[in-house]
């Protein structure tokens, strides 16, 4: 066997946080290498390097055997390396075949015109090849996304990659295209290619990969056999230390009923029936999780809970008040936060620097907005101290949100939705993409509000958070509740068959839609159970 | 992965321009456009036949058109003549002002539609309309009273007539646009021409002049128009206009600064979905805006009517879409605005002293015009040339890869 890819005591430092300590990576040719761990372990980081978008700070980068310095993924590409993005690179009302070969489109008449007829054989040709089912003259936003992850993995065969990076690549496909993308990296590896993918999902790495590489806080903390390995084994070494269940959670003191939903229905863009009769409620001091694999509804249900979206069907109450049609504007001032998953499109204003960033959703308020004039003074005192409490970093109020890293943007976020003294807070993906010592820091403050007798809906792609913060725990498949659960008596195991939608049958008490009947309070002193 | 990565360096060193940088290239950039239009000029004469008494010789060689003439008559002849004595407040400098007030309304109303990311070509008939209607009223209104008091209540009157009717007949595409998704650049083309047929046909009928041959109103007595303060009447000029107006430059920039709508406006015009996250109702905030917009373009309307024509008349000139190029070349920030409409004013004035004083055919100053427009509109050209001779390709070697084993290529 020979090594395709051989990273060797990478570490990569950024200001404040070391993202990779001296790792060590070595991919064998024709092989699936799964790269496992947490969010925020420094997997994409690792990636990032080796594609040449990072310049690591020390350590040496070897592609076939010899050493190489990437400036940028240009040189990366040139090498035989593609990586395939978690958001896709392609441009939606353009052709698949356009958007394969974008950039190096083959020519004709000595580079005048596109050869469209060459590019679209050239595209035929690759796909079967690999046997990929892609017709190359449909439009990329009429595709499915599976389909759009097959045309991003022809554009890096297109240039000629030996060796694919992909990140994340199952978070946005539903089960089905999950099967249909492992049988193509199967095709992938038995023609000579070698592909490293990025999970943070247990079952996946064991499933696809020949080799899971673990990566905890930065280090590599072993490589082990797919075959040779077993869940409990891989998911210890992923979590190591148990950051979550050493948070001092003492049990709820849950009051009044804060918010409820009832019968909540909410149809997407292309009217496709996304939230399907969901009823829930979230009492004083309590933390109400939703877990699920991404695209199953949480997004939608949430956003017309803080009223980003109308529901089609369905009431909603808020400190009991209906709220069904009250404006996004209205609930805010009610006393609802609420913490983004699209921090770059939502939470923040890429332009804008952090003082203006730390008024958005407070420019009305009497605090920084009095009388419909702008508080500057007040403002940037609120940003500063946002800064300070949350450690952003670089700690100065004048730059743009764009310039900050992606952790430190979560934790100004954060940082300002904490403070606006909330009834409720709906907190999507708080940690996505903050540092060990930060995600630690938010679970604390999350805590303290709940002890403060704040009400939490919590939805996170990390099971190990939901689990760990959550009193009740509803786990969401296809636009449903499919169960309610205590989290502290459920394994990640029991939470994985629900979250790929087997029902509960033995437990027919406790069914999806039941949930507004209340878990006794959850006084289990949450240890055990947990893999 | 190329382009993005082009895309990614320009931007990086359009950032990384200073305030000085930027000032020495704006001037660069009008250098370079007058020395252009030199060439033109030039070139033009050449191209034409005069008496050889009439030309003018460079290198030796005999041109029609003197460059030098031109460029001097059009920033000169446009202040006035401020360094050949006898400078009077009445002459062509008063001119110059009297384009640059109705351009800084115009500008303005462009400049909010667009920090609120709203294409507003419809300014130029917002002003149409606010224009006639604060004929119309004015001229009705003059009945009741008369004289000084006279002054003091129609002029403010007529103003606040063309901001409410200019102000509803921008509300017309945002309520399209918030409402039913429509294209606010199509709504507010067609408006501008229904704007032009239906003001041509009201003044070419029921509100004819019966006295006059021109499609007009009847004119407004003079105690209804703008007072002339220090500078004289002859250029149609009123000072308390342009002291509106730098007003209005200033109302502007408070309100996007330092007010919680002016936030909502820009917050909404740069990331709209962020917006709505803050709690910013997009709807209102896109009719508000356009509504505001057209309120500022009505002004404008009653500006023309009252301080130069004295009545409505069809065939408003351009000023709404020149208002366009204003807040464009002034990164559509109000202060900007102030700055790039005396500009915009300089050189309409400066045009017409130029055809007064050579024999340069009209088309030709339009031409320099454009130059310099585009020029000045350009830095970021300027300033990425400037750069790439600066620090001559180190990285345009590291580009091609190399093979294997090849790492000599830094």
């Amino acid at each position: 066997m020979d090594t395709a890819v051989h990273l060797d005591g990478i570490t990569k430092r950024f200001p404040g946080v070391v993202a990779n300590d001296d790792v060590d990576l070595a991919v064998e040719r024709g092989t699936v290498h799964a790269l496992l761990g947490e969010n925020g372990a420094g997997k994409t980081t690792l990636m990032n390097v080796l594609y040449g978008l990072y310049e690591p700070t020390s350590g040496r980068v070897l592609v076939d055997g010899a050493e190489r310095r990437f400036d940028s993924p240009r040189d990366a590409i040139d090498a035989g390396i593609g990586m395939i993005h978690q958001h896709f690179m392609l441009v939606d009302p353009m052709t698949v075949t356009e958007n394969i070969t974008l950039g190096n489109e083959p020519t004709k008449w000595g580079g005048l015109a596109v050869d469209r007829a060459a590019a679209r054989d050239a595209v035929v040709d690759l796909s079967e090849r690999y046997g990929f089912d892609v017709d190359p003259d449909a439009r990329i936003e009429d595709v499915s996304v599976g389909e759009q992850q097959r045309v991003e993995i022809l554009k890096a065969l297109y240039r000629g990659a030996d060796v694919l990076i992909l990140d994340e690549p199952t978070a946005v496909l539903t089960p089905q295209e999950v099967e249909e993308l492992f049988e193509v990296l199967e095709e992938l590896t038995a023609q000579g290619k070698t592909i490293i993918f990025i999970t943070h999902k247990l079952g996946e790495a064991m499933r696809a990969a020949d080799e899971i590489t673990v990566l905890r806080d930065g280090r590599n903390v072993g490589t082990v056999e797919a075959d040779g390995t077993n869940r409990e084994d891989l998911a210890e070494l992923m979590v190591g230390r148990e950051v979550l269940l050493d948070v001092d959670r003492p049990p709820a003191e849950t009051g009044d009923v804060v918010a409820a939903a009832s019968n909540l229905a909410v149809e997407d863009d292309r009217g496709v029936r996304v939230v399907d009769d969901v009823s829930f409620d979230v009492r004083e001091g309590e933390v109400f999780g939703i877990a699920g694999v991404d695209g199953n509804g949480q997004s939608e249900l949430i956003e017309a809970l803080t009223g980003l979206t109308s529901p089609e069907a369905g009431r909603i109450e808020f400190l009991g008040e209906d709220i069904t049609g009250s404006s996004r504007r209205q609930r805010i001032e009610s006393g609802m936060a609420y913490i983004p998953q699209d921090r770059q499109e939502r939470g923040l204003v890429m332009n804008f620097d952090l003082v203006e960033n730390a008024l958005l959703g407070s420019q009305h308020s009497p605090e920084l907005g009095p009388n419909g004039r702008i508080d500057w003074p007040a403002t940037r005192d609120h940003a500063e101290s946002i800064i300070e409490e949350y450690d952003v970093r670089p700690p100065n109020p004048d730059s743009t949100s764009e310039s900050l890293s992606g952790g430190n943007q979560q934790k100004f976020i954060v940082g300002r939705e904490f403070s606006r003294e909330p009834e409720l807070v709906v907190a999507a993906h708080p940690t996505r993409g903050v540092d060990v010592g930060s995600i630690e820091f938010i679970h604390e403050r999350l805590l303290e509000l709940r002890k403060e007798g704040v009400a939490i809906v919590l939805i996170s792609s990390k099971l190990e958070e939901v689990q760990g913060l959550s009193d009740r725990l509803a786990v969401m498949y296809e636009g449903e509740f499919i169960d309610v659960v205590d989290p502290a008596g459920t394994t990640e195991e029991e939470l994985g068959l629900l979250m790929a939608g087997e029902r509960p049958d033995e437990d027919a008490p406790d069914q999806a839609g039941q949930s507004a009947a209340h878990t006794e309070s959850t006084d289990a002193p949450n240890g055990g159970e947990h893999a | 992965m190329r382009v993005p990565d082009r895309i990614q360096t320009v931007l990086e060193r359009l950032v990384g321009a200073s305030a000085t940088e930027r000032i020495l290239i704006s001037t660069a950039a009008l250098v370079l456009s007058i020395l252009v239009g030199a060439v033109l000029v030039l070139v033009a004469g050449r191209m034409t036949t005069c008496t050889a008494s009439e030309a003018v010789y460079y290198f030796g060689t005999g041109f029609c058109y003197d460059p030098v003439v031109v460029f001097d008559r059009l920033f000169l002849g446009a202040l006035g003549d401020p360094f050949s004595g006898g400078w009077s407040p009445d002459g062509q400098f008063s001119v110059t002002l009297r384009e640059t007030t109705l351009l800084l309304f115009t500008g303005l109303s462009v400049a909010l539609a667009f920090r609120a990311g709203i294409f507003n070509i419809g300014t130029q008939g917002q002003m149409v309309v606010g224009g006639m209607a604060t004929a119309l009223l004015v001229l009705w209104a003059s009945s009741l009273v008369s004289g000084v008091v006279g002054t003091f209540l129609l002029v403010p009157f007529g103003v606040l007539v063309g901001a409410v009717f200019g102000g509803l007949y921008g509300a017309i595409p945002g309520l399209l646009k918030a409402y039913a998704d429509a294209n606010e650049v199509i709504t507010t083309i067609m408006l501008n021409f229904i704007a032009t047929g239906i003001t041509l046909y009201l003044v070419s009928g029921a509100f004819k002049d019966p006295n006059s041959a021109a499609n007009q109103t009847v004119p407004l007595p003079d105690y209804a128009q703008f007072p002339t303060v220090l500078f004289g009447g002859r250029q149609d000029f009123s000072l308390v206009a342009l002291a509106f107006g730098v007003v209005a430059v200033g109302a502007l920039y408070y309100l996007l600064e330092h007010t919680a709508f002016g936030y909502d406006v820009r917050t909404s015009g740069i990331q709209p979905d962020a917006a709505e996250y803050g709690g910013v109702d997009a709807a209102r905030t896109i009719v508000a805006s356009l509504t505001l917009s057209g309120a500022l373009g009505g002004v404008a309307g009653a500006m023309y009517v009252m301080m130069i024509l004295g009545s409505f008349q069809s065939g408003v000139p351009s000023y709404g879409f020149d208002g366009i190029t204003v807040s464009i070349l002034a990164g559509n920030n109000p202060l900007g605005v102030g700055f790039a409409a005396l500009l915009f004013g300089v050189l309409k004035s400066g045009t017409t002293v130029v055809q007064f004083a050579t024999d340069v055919p009209p088309q030709l100053v339009g031409v320099l015009r454009g130059l310099i427009i585009l020029f000045v509109a350009m830095p970021e050209f300027f300033r990425l040339v400037g750069k790439r001779v600066t620090d001559t390709g180190s990285k345009v070697v590291a580009t091609d890869g190399g093979t294997p084993g090849g790492e000599a290529d830094e």
